[in-house]
Formats: C-alpha cells, structure tokens, sequence
C-alpha cells in the first residue's frame, strides 16, 4: 500500500492541469434535494392561501348562497347541482357557502386562541424560564395545574354555564393554549438562556429586560412560531369537536364541526355530508403540520 | 501592597448538591496590579473558573460565597446583582472560552458591541457605531465597515473571539479575565489571539486574569502564575521563576503537569509521563494534602496534615511537605 502512495501522486501531477472534480453526488439527486425541499414548503403553505382566500376573498368577490338559511326548494341537492356545486343539505342551504362561512370561524377562533395563547404563554415561558427561581416554581405549578385540566371538559363546562358563543369558546380555548405555549417558551428560554452570549450580555451590565427582548426572544421565536402551527391545527380540531356536541357555534350559525355532527346521521346514504368538511378540515390541520415541519426543517428547530 | 487592582483574600465558594458540602474554592488568595497578567492554571474542576465567576457575581443564587475580593478597594463579594451591574463591563470584563455561544446569532455583530457600549456610556447612536468600529480595528478585524454589518455565522472562529473581546472591551474595564478563551481555538489562532490580549493590555493598561489549563501558555504570556488543585491554590510563583532558566518548580503537582507537556527534545519512543488518578471528589477532600494519592512522593505525613501555602522564597509560595529538589526536573 505505502509504496503505492508515491506513484499515485505522480500520476495525479504529471496529469498536469485541474480535472475538473468529479461530483460524487449525481446533478439529478442535487436538483431533486432543492425541488423537494421547496415543494415541502410551498406547497402546504399554497393551500393554506387557497382556503385563506376562500374563505374570506371568495365571498366578496362572487356573490355566494347564504351560509345559514336556504329555499326548501332546493333541498337535498347533489353535487354539482346547477347553482349549488356541492349541493345543498336536507334544509336547502349550499354546502360550499356553509364551508366558506364555517371556515371564517375556525380561522379566526383558531388564529385567536393561538394568538392569545402565545402571547400571554410566553410571557410567562419567558419569564420563568429567564428569572428561575421561586418564579419560575410557581408559574411552573400554575401551568401544570393547567396542562392537567382535561380540556374539552373544561370547554363544555364554560359553554355550559356562559352560553355557547364564539367569544367564549376563545376564552375557554384558550384554557388549553397558553399552559402550552408556556411550556414550549420555558423550555426554549432555559436551553438559551445558559448560553455564554447571555453571560456575555449580563457582564456588559444590560439589563434583564433587555437581555429578554433582545438576546433570548429572538432565539426562542422560531421554535414558537412551528409550535404555533401545529397549535393551530390542534384548535381547530378541538373547536370541531366542540362544535360536533353541540356546545360551541351554534346553529344556523354554520360551522365545520356541526356539519360533520348533523351530517352523521344520514352517513351511510349521504356520506357527502360528512365528507366534505371532514376533508376541508383534514386538507387544512394537515398544511397547517407540514408547513410547521418544512418551516422547523429550515429554522433548524430541534 | 495597595497598588494592586484586585486583591482576592481568603475567597472560598461552597455549593450544597445532594446534600452534602462541595467546597469548590477553598481559601484563594492573590493579587493583580494593573497591567500585570496572572494566571490561574488547573485542570477541570479544580475551582479556577467558579473562583473567577465568584468574583463578577455570576454564581446561582444560594452559593455560599466568603471572603474577599476588592477591585479598587471596592468590596465585591456581596454586592447585589445591580450594584454589580455597575462595575460589569465598566471595571471588569470577562471573555468566555466558546466563540461560537459568546454571540447572539440573531444580531449583528456591530449592533452587539455598540449595544455593549450604550448601556455604560449615554452616546448617540451614530457615535456609538463609529466606536464600535474603532474597536473591531483595535482587535485587529480587516475591513471593520463590512464585518460590522454581519453575523456571527460569518465569521471564523478566531474572529468571532476577537469580536467577543472588543465588546468585552467597549467600556475599557481596567480587569479582563479571560476564561479558557483561547481553548476552543487552533493553535496558531490562539497564538495570535493571545498576543493581541497582551497587546491590549499594554495599550489599555488593563490587568489581565487568564485561566487555563495549558501550563505552556501560562509560561510564555504570564507574569504571575497560581496553580489550583482541588480548590486550593498550591503553587504561586512569577512565571519567569517557575519556568525561566534554571526554573525553580516546587510542587510537586505542578511538576507533574509540566512533564506531562510532550518536549522534541525527549528521547523518542519513551513513555510520555502522565499524572495518574483523577482530581479528588471536591464534596469528600482527603484530611492531609489533596494532592497525595496521586503524588509520586507522598509519605505518611502527606495523608496525615495538609501543608499550608506558604511563602517559602521571596514572591514564591508553595504547599507541599516535600517539594522538588533543583526544580525537580529529575
């Protein structure tokens, strides 16, 4: 072997000058690595803007059905029935306009809570994880008490007591959101929060407050914002569940979840109305987690 | 003996962990003029950094911390963290031993040190920036305008260590300890790294503090040498006394590090001398001299009574019952 050496780099001299470096990675494997990884972004985020855009441009734009009351004439239409492309359900309203209306109330509950949660969760993530100390204990307790809360239990019991209504069903919510949005803020602020930039920043004599804003939010906020998106997925999801017993939107008001729940009786001879929330609903938590994935992929969040 | 900038008397820190006593500093005492460089070598855990830390006020709370440490003849140990916050970064400053952690990489490098700048010193914004510059050009950064304007990810590791000592130098503290800061670097960097320190400090006349555990540089940079070992310093000397010609190396501890430096000059093939064992468990410190039961020379009296530091020749102290003949180089 060693006397092979010599000879070796004789040949690669008197080759005289620069081969051009073979890649060991084929060009077709390097462009589909790029597609790929670009696709894994734009194309949940694309259909987040398609319904987005459905959902509250749509109807200003092109006059739609009502979402809450329909003509009996138009009862039980099928699918791509002449003016109602989805059809109607058995009161005659249009199923599109329903999923149009009832999109613009998951949206603004979901982007609410998720909102709120973050917001007021991370502050206290922030500040318990920063500050430590007795601090941190209790918030630390007052979160777990929270994160142990059954939810949904929770939800009903508050539209039970305060009326179902949109603004509570935020509020209620957001019960569930902020002990997790402090979790993950804690969490993030601790591993930062040990850096040697904070000691750095701390022996230059700036104040915490500052060293929060400036040195630790900033490193803390892409983990928040994936968290955020798979938050809302996890809302939206509940808000259904909430709307399906009956205890949330109420009707005419339209809602994803109450059509899934009024649809499921009529399951075996009309799945349609089942279906078609049901897969608006699985079209839209699942862009929501992959663009959470693609976004945590580029952000090089754990 | 008052023209010192730092004066550590007695410095002891104590931390409770699983309920028992670590007694990571035990009674540390040294001095620092301005414009001198000290430093303070052990290997991992022997207390020369959590010493240093005690110092700048940056230990958890509910570390026990006594004796003293008077920068200008101001009482440290004790302070609040916001009486502290008056001296950090105007009188003392620090520089850690990770380039790479030392920076925010959310913020530009420039928007960092004028941030440094702007919380001791009420400057506009303007003049703060031209400061800042004036400061990468003082650590010697090529091209001060652009660097100003990147991130840490830009930049090497020996420049991101060079920007982390010009923000630690924006308010001119008059004490820079320098914590393993040239550790995580090669050694031609850290080379260049050092001398621009010394460099600084002549300039600046700031006093120096390095830690490390490289008895090399502690050799060529430092006047002033304090050796720890489980706490405790156990050998004091200026540096040209330890490891000029003719070096008088006493403990036998520090000897046993300085053999353990591969030299050309050794006869090929043999065997490189190692210190033996590991540091002892700082929560249950052997009664006699810490050091025994991996001394080559311990006798009896060794386990039986530790040996105090003492100053056994002009400007050079040492504990040790039995320390090395003629530098011990045999």
């Amino acid at each position: 072997m060693a006397a092979q050496l010599p000879d070796m780099t004789a040949a690669t001299l008197t080759a005289g000058g620069q081969p051009p470096l073979p890649s060991l990675v084929s060009a077709r494997a390097l462009r589909w690595q790029k597609v790929s990884r670009a696709l894994r972004l734009w194309v949940p985020a694309a259909l987040l803007i398609a319904l987005l855009f459905l959902c509250f441009v749509w109807p200003y734009i092109y006059s739609i059905p009502p979402g809450d009351s329909g003509s009996i004439l138009d009862a039980a239409l099928p699918p791509f029935s002449p003016g109602h492309w989805l059809g109607t359900d058995p009161n005659g309203v249009d199923i599109f306009s329903m999923l149009v209306y009832g999109g613009q109330v998951s949206f603004e509950i979901s982007l609410a809570v998720t909102a709120f949660g973050m917001i007021v969760g991370g502050t206290i993530g922030l500040t318990a994880g920063y500050f430590g100390g007795w601090a941190d204990s209790i918030l630390s307790r007052v979160v777990d008490v929270l994160i142990a809360f059954p939810a949904l239990v929770l939800v009903l019991a508050v539209a039970e007591v305060l009326q179902p209504s949109e603004t509570h069903l935020i509020w209620a919510l957001s019960v569930f959101s902020v002990p997790a949005f402090a979790r993950v803020t804690r969490g993030a602020t601790l591993t930062v929060r040990n850096l040697p930039f904070i000691t750095a920043s701390r022996l230059t004599g700036t104040s915490n407050w500052k060293i929060i804003f400036k040195h630790v939010l900033p490193n803390v906020i892409p983990g928040i914002v994936t968290f955020s998106l798979l938050g809302i997925g996890i809302i939206v999801i509940l808000e259904g569940a909430v709307d399906f017993l009956g205890l949330g939107i109420q009707i005419p008001q339209p809602s994803w979840g109450a059509m899934i729940a009024k649809g499921q009786n009529v399951l075996t001879a009309e799945p349609q109305y089942v279906l078609i929330p049901s897969i608006v609903l699985l079209i839209f938590v699942m862009s929501l987690n992959l663009l959470g994935d693609a976004l945590r992929e580029r952000w090089g969040v754990r | 003996m008052s023209d010192a900038l730092l004066e550590v008397e007695d410095l002891r820190v104590a931390f409770a962990s699983g309920g028992r006593e670590i007694r990571a500093v035990d009674g540390v005492s040294y001095q620092v003029e301005p414009g001198r460089t000290l430093a303070i070598i052990g290997e991992s855990g022997s207390g020369k950094t959590v010493g240093c830390r005690a110092i700048m006020g940056l230990l958890p709370l509910g570390t026990a911390i006594s004796g003293s440490a008077r920068l200008h003849g101001t009482e440290l140990i004790g302070l609040s963290d916001s009486q502290l916050r008056k001296h950090r970064g105007s009188d003392m400053a620090m520089v850690f031993q990770d380039p790479a952690r030392s920076l925010n990489p959310t913020m530009r490098v420039g928007k960092q040190i004028t941030e440094a700048i702007r919380t001791h010193r009420k400057v506009s914004k303007s003049d703060a920036r031209d400061q800042a510059i004036e400061l990468l050009r003082l650590v010697r950064i090529p091209a001060p305008e652009r660097r100003f304007a990147e991130y840490p990810h830009q930049l090497s590791g020996g420049m991101r260590q060079r920007v982390v000592i010009a923000m630690a130098l924006a308010c001119r503290p008059k004490l820079l300890i320098a914590d393993e800061a040239t550790t995580a670097l090669d050694v031609t960097t850290q080379a260049q790294i050092m001398e621009l320190l010394l460099e600084l400090q002549r300039d600046l006349g700031m006093a120096l503090i390095f830690i490390s555990h490289d008895l090399g540089l502690a050799a060529s940079y430092a006047d002033e040498v304090v050796v720890m070992y489980a706490g405790k310093v156990v050998e004091q000397a200026p540096a040209k006394r330890l490891f000029g010609a003719g070096g008088t190396v006493k403990m036998r501890y520090t000897r046993a590090l300085l053999d353990a430096i591969p030299h050309l000059e050794r006869a090929a093939h043999t065997e490189l001398p190692v210190v033996t064992g590991r540091p002892p468990d700082p929560s249950m410190l052997p009664v006699g001299c810490s050091f025994a039961p991996r001394c080559l020379s311990a006798a009896d009296d060794c386990a039986a009574k530790a040996p105090a530091l003492t100053e056994h020749a002009p400007g050079h102290r040492w504990a040790c019952w039995h320390p090395c003949e003629n530098g011990g180089t045999a």
